[in-house]
């Protein structure tokens, strides 16, 4: 139990990898490395993609990142539709890594195009706990 | 590895189909794909039952559509691979046909999605996309698509204007097809001026939620011999997969990935090479997939699928007409029923029974069906 406090409405409860929620707590927003093969993985993964290795490190990620894409939703899931129009945003984080993240609406909508600078941070909303991309 | 062949093809009026169940809509498919084989059940061996089961109120529906075939107790299972369920239901087909573990196969695909309430629809897309990582943050089937929108716009200055020509063609074409949900032609402007989904795709641009049913007959070449004198022949089978998260695809999202990896498959498979494609049906379950579709299958290069469109090589008359039976823009998508639905059209072109949208001499055509968000495509060649 616990990976339900990930995101706006947690689909999943159960997970190996639920310590990034309590990261993510502490304000910090961690990536996985392979102790076996240095891989580094995020969103964090509890077994290496590439060695298959299960001995993991928590290391911190900096965040900055470049807008790769994005879209606006009006027309959402039942449980998010109060939220909309909303902002979910695809960035590349250096590294190889990239988020899927909402973006904060205070971005002015005028500046979104792949490229924008951006910093994921992590957030608060009631029981759960997120990041998201806000400007830098 | 023997030939395999399409022997008969039916298919469900596409639609709220409200006076009927998801057995019903399969018996009317698999009933006129018998009638078009000459075929009558007992020489059907088996049967692949194609749904996307998460929209189906009956769990693990093959058994029950079996049964209301009268084939109980001849094998039946499902094959689930989200909106691409029947065209991967072809390739399962193809290897119970072609290493002669049976002779004769039905490969029904169905679906019956309006019974649910666009409510618990929308929940269900929402876990359409990485359940763990991307759907807590309120994802939905056209918003992916808009993401790879907006990318194709910044990177080649594709516009919503564009986007529309997409909306505006198929319906010219649904409006010609009476299995089509949608019968009526529509003007870029009403695209333009519908509400917005996710930016920049406005309802117009979206393909809709229907219940339907298409059915294939697959066969030997010995049984297709015995069977018909107007074949058509599966030349090649593509199939592909991409990660399911956003976050784990690589480069702009400018294309398909999955799409180039499973044409590419096809087209070996089939020795047929992207301009000897003589009619196509591709995966418009968005406007702005059916521009990447012409990329990503070779019809145009990178960036050009705009003008393939504005030119109108992709209309009837044009050098590889596109989604001429109205595609799912028109038709509606019956997820598990589409793919099937693709290839029941192409059938009909090669066998030169397409009426008012036949294409003179077709001779090669191509199917693109896509699974969710891009995590699977299936390319399929027929040869008349």
């Amino acid at each position: 139990m616990g990976f339900e406090k990930f995101g706006r409405l947690g689909y999943v409860s159960q997970a190996k990898i639920t310590p990034f929620v309590s990261y993510l707590e502490k304000n910090q927003i961690v990536a996985t490395r392979c102790k076996e093969c240095g891989t580094l993985c995020f969103p964090p993964r509890a077994d290496c993609p590439k060695c298959r290795g299960s001995e993991i490190a928590w290391v911190p990620i900096e965040g900055k990142g470049k807008l790769v894409t994005f879209t606006e939703v009006y027309f959402a899931p039942p449980a998010f539709q109060d939220a909309t129009p909303y902002l979910l945003g695809l960035a590349e984080l250096g590294d190889g890594l990239r988020v899927f993240a909402p973006i904060t609406g205070e971005v002015d909508r005028n500046d979104l195009k792949p490229g924008l600078e951006l910093v994921l941070r992590a957030k608060r909303a009631g029981e759960g706990v997120f990041y998201q991309l806000e400007s830098r | 590895m023997g030939r395999v062949a399409i022997v008969g093809v039916g298919h469900s009026k596409f639609g709220k189909r409200s006076d009927a169940s998801l057995r019903e809509l399969a018996f009317e498919a698999y009933s006129s794909a018998l009638d078009d084989a000459e075929l009558e059940s007992p020489q059907i061996d088996g049967t692949v039952v194609c749904s996307a089961t998460h929209y189906d109120k009956q769990r693990s529906p093959a058994g029950v559509v079996s049964e209301y075939l009268g084939l109980s107790p001849k094998p039946t299972f499902n094959v689930e691979a989200a909106c691409a369920s029947s065209a991967v239901g072809l390739r399962i087909a193809w290897s119970l046909v072609s290493s002669r573990l049976h002779d004769v196969v039905a490969v029904v695909g169905v679906q019956k999605m309006t019974e649910l309430s666009s409510g618990e629809i929308q929940e269900l897309m929402g876990r359409a996309g990485d359940v763990m990582w991307e759907s807590p943050f309120g994802t939905s089937m056209p918003a992916y698509y808009a993401m790879y929108a907006n990318a194709h716009m910044a990177k080649y200055g594709t516009t919503e204007d564009d986007m529309a020509l997409v909306t505006v063609k198929n319906r010219k074409y649904g409006a010609k097809n009476p299995q089509a949900m949608f019968q009526k032609p529509i003007t870029a402007e009403e695209v333009m001026n519908s509400r917005p989904v996710a930016k920049p795709l406005k309802l117009y641009d979206c393909c809709a939620n229907a219940d339907g049913a298409a059915c294939l007959i697959i066969a030997t070449s010995e049984m297709t011999k015995k069977i018909t004198d107007k074949p058509v022949w599966v030349a090649g089978l593509g199939l592909a997969s991409s990660p399911m998260s956003l976050a784990g695809r690589k480069g702009p999202l400018t294309s398909f990935e999955v799409t180039k990896n499973a044409a590419r498959s096809a087209y070996e498979m089939a020795r047929v090479r992207p301009n000897e494609v003589d009619v196509a049906e591709v995966h418009d379950s968005f406007s702005i997939t059916e521009i990447l579709n012409y990329e990503d299958l070779g019809f145009a290069r990178p960036g050009r699928g705009t003008k393939l469109l504005k030119t109108n090589e992709t209309d009837l008359g044009g050098k590889i007409p596109i989604n001429i039976d109205g595609g799912l823009i028109s038709k509606g998508h019956p997820v598990g029923a589409t793919g099937a639905s693709q290839i029941t059209s192409l059938v009909h072109q090669l066998r030169k029974e397409a009426g008012d949208v036949q294409v003179d001499g077709a001779k090669i055509g191509l199917a693109q069906n896509i699974g969710g968000i891009g995590m699977y495509s299936a390319v399929s060649i027929l040869k008349a």
